[in-house]
């Protein structure tokens, strides 16, 4: 197995989708709806990244972010969002220390692509 | 000279011409002036004494122009008097002149100048200025101005109003100011004409029925409507409406005033295009939101398929695709609802009925919470308004429908309908639910503004569309967990 991920977000086929995606990169995913479920998951289990979506009804993904990166401060986490590449939420996003910021309209082997990379730069950054 | 003047009392018979002439300048009442040719003062009399507050003896000699002029801020004055002094000295010419001096109460006098020169054996040898004192009839003249000006403000707005009267028959009886500007009639064309003609054809029966019923029973009817000129141009106008009564007191007829509004209305639609361009930013942001969201899905799932690298099984993986399809076509209805410029079919409707039908289609929603009690306290006699029933029946199927997600653990929905200070029909929709945050308020009719999971974030901005549409208002107080309370009013026909 590649990494051991949990997927956020709260539409159901969108999850799904990832994990799908993921598993066949050899990924193993946990998938869930909000903010306090992740946190709940995150106090349990061990993750090697969090693939979060930017705009979750509750708790919003921004909110969830500075308080996972609190927590948890060498977890790193990938934002994706649809609103396409906007520049207030990836300022915002960066601030609050993501690690990267994945678009829901991109093409999806360059979802896949760039998903990885920034794992990889993000982990070695971490043992470095 | 420097002589006083002799006093008025004396024997006609004793006295030279000289002497007579010099009484009259002295106490003529206009300002006169002798100077020299170098413009110094020679003499001059009371008036001129009064005004410029200094005596005969204290600036004889002196130069006129420095004694009138005695400030630095005057410069400009005193160049452009002793240009003109100049002028009728050097072609040795009278002129006229008017201007401006400061008198010894420090008031501003207006004086008209005429300046004549004294010529001996062709020489210039001095010049006489004599001044009237104008100020006066100028303020007389600017007060008859501004009257003038605020006469004619009057008039051209009582060419937005057009007053006529009819009798019990329903005739026209007086056509008077405005009318013939407004309707394009000519009072001998139109009276004694039935009022209708003033109204849309199709409309007219209902609309003049209504009006006298609520005069009848209120004693005044006032609304906005639409009448129709002689050339068939639709006009918007606010109406109002009185009895017309003889000195007995006995009802005779109708006062119909109609003030022209359709300016404001103008002003309303660009209003609200600029509020409706303000929110297609909104809407395209949250537009890119809702079709990426399935798109993703949609494209993920392809791209699974073209690789063959299926995790869930094909026939799972395509129905997946469909219902992605499905969601992105309903939504692009939606927007498409949003969007359109509807057309309103309008009709004389009871928002009562419109109410008790939209009710049982809330029970076609299965996935609203049980236990939810709908309490009805409806307005009996409920006039009428002018309004499109099934784009009506979505605007309270929708707010019930809100009301009830609001509540997840039950609760009581009370639709109140009332007649508001006889202009609109109110209704109001109170729950006992969650609430709305303060902060989220003001966005609540914004397109794709919404605070539950599940959901587009049109419904309340199409309501808000409807209403508005409708000339109505919709407001909405709330407190979190206590409950939120829609409001709308419908203007009566």
């Amino acid at each position: 197995m590649l990494y051991k991920i949990l997927i956020v977000d709260d539409e159901i086929e969108v999850r799904d989708l990832l994990r799908d995606l993921l598993k066949n990169e050899d990924c193993q995913s946990v998938t869930c709806a909000s903010g306090e479920e992740a946190m709940a998951l995150l106090s349990k289990e061990a993750f090697d990244v969090v693939l979060l979506d930017i705009k979750l009804s509750g708790t919003g993904g921004l909110e969830v972010l500075k308080d996972m990166r609190e927590k948890y401060n060498n977890l790193p986490v990938v934002m994706i969002t649809g609103f396409g590449f906007d520049e207030e939420l990836i300022g915002k996003s960066k601030q609050f220390g993501c690690c990267g910021y994945i678009g829901k309209n991109m093409p999806i082997a360059e979802i896949i692509s760039t998903f990885k990379q920034i794992v990889k730069e993000a982990k070695q950054k971490g043992s470095s | 000279m420097g002589v006083r003047f002799p006093s008025p009392a004396y024997d006609i018979m004793s006295i030279d011409m000289k002497d007579i002439f010099s009484s009259l300048i002295e106490n003529a009442a206009v300002l006169v002036l002798y100077l020299d040719k170098k413009e110094n003062i020679v003499l001059c009399n009371k008036k001129t004494e009064s005004i410029i507050g200094l005596k005969n003896s204290e600036i004889k000699g002196k130069n006129w122009l420095k004694v009138l002029f005695k400030d630095k801020d005057n410069t400009i004055k005193r160049e452009m008097f002793k240009a003109v002094l100049d002028d009728a000295l050097t072609y040795k010419r009278a002129k006229d002149f008017e201007g401006h001096l400061l008198s010894s109460h420090g008031k501003l006098r207006h004086i008209s100048w005429n300046i004549t020169p004294i010529l001996n054996k062709n020489e210039v040898q001095g010049s006489l200025l004599v001044g009237h004192d104008i100020t006066e009839i100028q303020e007389r003249e600017n007060s008859i101005k501004n009257i003038d000006d605020s006469l004619k403000n009057i008039i051209s707005s009582i060419n937005e109003y057009a007053l006529y009267v009819i009798n019990l028959d329903g005739l026209i009886t007086y056509f008077g100011m405005g009318c013939e500007m407004m309707f394009g009639y000519s009072k001998p064309e139109i009276i004694f004409k039935h009022i209708s003609i003033l109204h849309n054809i199709n409309r007219a029966d209902s609309q003049l029925s209504l009006i006298l019923e609520r005069v009848r029973l209120l004693n005044k009817y006032e609304s906005e409507i639409e009448l129709i000129t002689k050339s068939g141009e639709v006009i918007p106008v606010r109406l109002t409406v009185n009895r017309f009564l003889d000195a007995n007191g006995k009802l005779t007829g109708y006062i119909f005033i109609a003030k022209d509004i359709t300016q404001t209305k103008k002003l309303e639609y660009q209003v609200f295009q600029s509020e409706k361009l303000a929110a297609l930013g909104q809407l395209s942001a949250g537009m890119a939101h809702e079709i990426h969201n399935p798109l993703f899905v949609i494209s993920g799932r392809l791209e699974m398929l073209k690789q063959e690298k299926l995790v869930l099984g094909i026939k799972k993986e395509i129905d997946l695709i469909d219902t992605q399809v499905n969601r992105i076509r309903k939504l692009v209805n939606r927007i498409l609802k949003f969007a359109r410029k509807t057309t309103l079919t309008l009709e004389a409707v009871n928002l009562n009925e419109i109410i008790e039908l939209a009710l049982p289609l809330v029970n076609y929603n299965k996935l609203l919470p049980a236990n939810v009690e709908i309490k009805k306290i409806f307005e009996k006699n409920m006039p009428k308004i002018s309004g499109d029933p099934d784009q009506l029946q979505e605007v309270f199927l929708n707010m019930i429908i809100n009301a009830y997600q609001s509540m997840p653990n039950g609760g009581i929905i009370e639709i109140i309908t009332s007649n508001f200070q006889n202009r609109y029909a109110q209704v109001q929709i109170i729950d006992t639910g969650e609430g709305i945050a303060e902060a989220n308020l003001k966005n609540i009719f914004m397109p794709f503004f919404s605070t539950k999971g599940h959901g587009t974030g049109l419904g309340l901005s199409i309501c808000h569309n409807i209403i508005k549409s409708h000339n109505g208002s919709i407001e909405l107080e709330s407190r979190i967990n206590q409950g939120t309370t829609f409001t709308i009013k419908l203007p009566f026909i």
